[in-house]
């Protein structure tokens, strides 16, 4: 499941709508009362949100600066968001995360937050936020 | 960038889950240094990825290669491991021979093949049973 975040090119004339502050990983922690576990940069931009468990799935739908929410907490969770380009990671459920997996993220650079919510909740939550506000039918969110 | 071929071999051990995926982020960011546009890097990165992970869950050892020439970005990967018996029915999505330990890792669910292919301009895969795989996987620069 993902969803797209990113701002039209070119926002048909009839939107009226003023620019959306961009969304950004402190935003979307808002949005869903995730804990920082470590982030250097609260002012990232989010392009988008992915959940999925399956990261080969991750592979193919996430696009660069997709938010991954997953509830498997292993260090192919951190690789996967480095290969793929991710703006970080939300594990759901409040899950465990390993030492190894914090000390891959610390070096990778890999934003990772924990949210005790439900898989399904955080990604309900981020969909309202990435695409809420009438957004579109394709996913993206209003001009 | 010279015309001269770059090359770079990393071993990788068959079910060393601590350590898979270390090559292909080693591989995208020697990619990223020597300036290569980031969808390039992204699409060799996957394909990569998703060739080692295969290597670490099904095979014994194995070795991926980066060459960069003017043209093209190549990943060769030999393996000595089970060999794949019909490549035809392992390039269709969701076929899978992976363990619940290996879908644990969040990979086998028969998206790997077929991922690469998406993310490469040529692939090539050789197989002998009970002997190891090898694929050759081409990104164009232009």
């Amino acid at each position: 499941m993902s969803t797209d975040a990113r701002t039209s090119p070119a926002p048909p004339a009839c939107a009226g709508n003023a620019a959306t502050p961009a969304t950004t990983l402190g935003s979307v922690r808002l949005a869903i009362g995730a804990d920082i576990v470590w982030c250097p940069d609260l002012t990232a931009p989010v392009t988008g949100v992915v959940a999925a468990d399956l990261m080969s799935d991750v592979l193919v739908d996430a696009r660069p600066g997709y938010l991954l929410v997953t509830g498997l907490a292993n260090v192919q969770v951190i690789r996967t968001a480095t290969i793929a380009d991710l703006a970080g990671v939300v594990f759901a459920r409040g899950k465990t995360i390993p030492p190894d997996v914090l000390a891959l993220a610390r070096e990778a650079r890999v934003p990772v937050f924990r949210c005790q919510r439900s898989l399904f909740e955080t990604a309900g939550r981020l969909y309202a936020v990435v695409n809420g506000r009438a957004g579109n039918a394709d996913g993206r969110p209003p001009a | 960038m010279t015309d001269a071929e770059f090359v770079r071999a990393y071993d990788v051990a068959g079910a060393d889950f601590t350590n898979a995926g270390r090559a292909s982020t080693s591989i995208k960011e020697t990619l990223k240094n020597m300036g290569f546009a980031s969808t390039l890097v992204r699409r060799v990165a996957i394909a990569a990825y998703e060739a080692e992970m295969n290597l670490v869950m099904y095979a014994r050892r194995g070795t991926m290669t980066l060459k960069v020439t003017p043209d093209d970005v190549t990943i060769d990967v030999r393996d000595e491991g089970p060999g794949i018996p019909d490549i035809a029915l392992a390039m269709q999505e969701g076929y899978t021979t992976a363990t619940p330990e290996m879908r644990e890792m969040g990979f086998g669910a028969g998206m790997g093949l077929p991922n690469i292919q998406r993310n490469t301009d040529a692939l090539a895969i050789s197989s002998e049973v009970q002997r190891g795989t090898h694929l050759v996987m081409r990104v164009h620069v232009s």
